[in-house]
């Protein structure tokens, strides 16, 4: 298999994947909401949302085509990476002008009278711990301690290699040459870990205490929707947490094992690892997205009819339908109007907090990655 | 079969007071029972969307007038009835009670409909009838 082949065999892939979730959302987001906008429960019936909704599904079908055309030319003309990235590139910026396109339209087309529901709030008045949540905050407790472990082994490891250690060659596979050590390439796995632990566990724990959206009126099976829809997210990354941050504890160590030639290869069990988790996490996000919908749409049965009221059906606090911004919110993770799971609340300090913590993590990977392996 | 707790800020009755009065009306129906657990003021806050300030003052409230118990752990709980109400606590009940059926006079209520929602809502309740201090 060439290296085009495979290259190209990710792009389509991927536009299959983003495609088909863009194109299914609209159906399995929760009524009244359309394309990041709260137009009342009636709206997706009405001609002018099914007339949305085709321009919606020609749109997507049309990103997915010009996606792979703009890629496969670019691949077909002997740069297959840069034909990946153009793709892909060409997937998202148009699938999002789409989005922003319907997304002002519909905004223009919202009744007045939709707006009178975010005067009103609906809430279980239900006490305890929400489901996962116990498990939510062991989950990251466990990750941050073995992140805490492959810190410690890597600079344990570090002091005791010699100047000159052994480098990877291309698959994992055996040592190509020697270079001298450096404490970047040391700890790049390790602070990758815990950036992919914090992102996967944190998300855990907002997630179990994230805002219910629930209707009002005989909320009461919208509000089990949505309790149900919570716990199955919670649980979703709590276990991403826990396998992400065990598969790159494993590889952290088999590194500075194969960097004092404790080991002469680290083998295909991590690669394979990781690839089965991502397919994993996928798998588990269409199952969640079909047995729930977003947000347990799918599961409100009688109760879809009723008004959404809060935080959700207030086009007022939503920036272009994705972004919620409440300075009086304390809620830090709410529902998605448009998109899978949850989102942070903008307006809340603790949530813009998290959000600078997770890009100053990841900056810090992006540099640690230049330093140990660019220069 | 879960309860729901429902604000509209577009009414003049500030949002504090529109909690309590729902955690008044199911404690007093019997839809919430002695010992059951309600959501924390942050999990309540968050989930309508309302300043911490605003639940802590409903609960206080709640708390004050014997509805609920707030413990440091166990966060906040619906309180027994009282087996005996106290002197000050009575003479405040009977000027609100008498105050209330007051205005239902006045406002039109018949004397045998006014009884029936009295005992309606304590026997929804099971709460013993006459108890202390008849006069």
């Amino acid at each position: 298999m060439t290296e085009a082949t495979v290259v190209n065999s990710f792009l389509i892939f991927r536009v299959i994947l983003v495609g088909g979730f863009l194109l299914i959302l609209p159906h399995v987001t929760r009524k009244g909401l359309f394309f990041g906008v709260y137009v009342g429960e009636g709206f997706s019936d009405s001609d002018e949302g099914r007339r949305l909704l085709h321009t919606w599904r020609l749109g997507c079908l049309a990103v997915m085509a010009t996606a792979l055309l703009v890629g496969l030319s670019i691949s077909a003309a002997g740069w297959p990476v840069p034909g990946n990235l153009t793709g892909t590139a060409v997937l998202l910026s148009v699938a999002a002008m789409l989005y922003l396109r319907l997304y002002g339209k519909t905004l223009a087309l919202a009744p007045p009278a939709a707006a009178r529901q975010a005067e009103r709030a609906v809430a279980p008045l239900q006490g305890g711990r929400p489901k996962g949540a116990l498990f939510a905050r062991i989950a990251l407790g466990i990750c941050l301690l073995a992140c805490f472990a492959t810190f410690v082994y890597a600079i344990v490891g570090y002091a005791a290699m010699p100047g000159r250690v052994p480098v990877l060659s291309g698959g994992m596979g055996a040592a190509a040459g020697l270079s001298d050590k450096s404490f970047a390439a040391v700890i790049f796995v390790p602070t990758m870990s815990l950036m992919l632990s914090l992102v996967f566990g944190v998300s855990a724990v907002l997630n179990s205490n994230a805002k219910l959206s629930i209707r009002g009126g005989s909320g009461a099976r919208s509000a089990e929707g949505q309790a149900a829809f919570r716990a199955a997210m919670t649980r979703l990354s709590g276990v991403v947490a826990l396998l992400m941050c065990g598969l790159l504890t494993l590889l952290s160590v088999q590194l500075v094992r194969f960097q004092l030639s404790e080991i002469r290869s680290l083998g295909l069990s991590i690669p394979w690892g990781a690839g089965i988790l991502i397919l994993s996490m996928l798998g588990s996000q269409i199952w969640i997205l079909k047995r729930y919908g977003q947000g347990g749409a799918l599961i409100e049965d009688g109760s879809a009819d009723t008004p959404l009221a809060g935080g959700i059906a207030d086009n007022a606090h939503w920036v272009w339908g994705l972004f919620y911004v409440d300075r009086h919110d304390p809620s830090i993770a709410v529902e998605s109007r448009f998109g899978f799971g949850y989102t942070l609340n903008y307006g809340n300090r603790n949530a813009v907090l998290i959000l600078v913590t997770f890009l100053a993590l990841a900056l810090s990977v992006t540099a640690l990655g230049l330093i140990a392996f660019a220069f | 079969m879960m309860l729901t707790i429902t604000i509209d800020r577009a009414l003049d009755d500030p949002v504090y007071e529109q909690v309590a009065a729902q955690v008044r009306q199911f404690v007093s129906s019997g839809a919430l029972d002695p010992g059951m657990a309600l959501p924390s003021v942050r999990a309540l806050a968050g989930n309508l969307g309302v300043n911490l300030n605003t639940i802590a003052r409903a609960y206080r409230l709640l708390e004050s007038e014997g509805f609920l118990v707030i413990r440091d752990r166990s966060g906040v709980v619906v309180a027994a009835p009282a087996e005996e109400v106290e002197g000050t606590m009575r003479d405040k009940l009977y000027d609100e009670l008498r105050s209330t059926l007051a205005r239902l006079r006045q406002a039109g209520m018949a004397t045998d409909t006014a009884t029936r929602i009295a005992l309606r809502d304590f026997l929804a309740a099971d709460r013993p009838l006459g108890g202390n201090g008849d006069d």
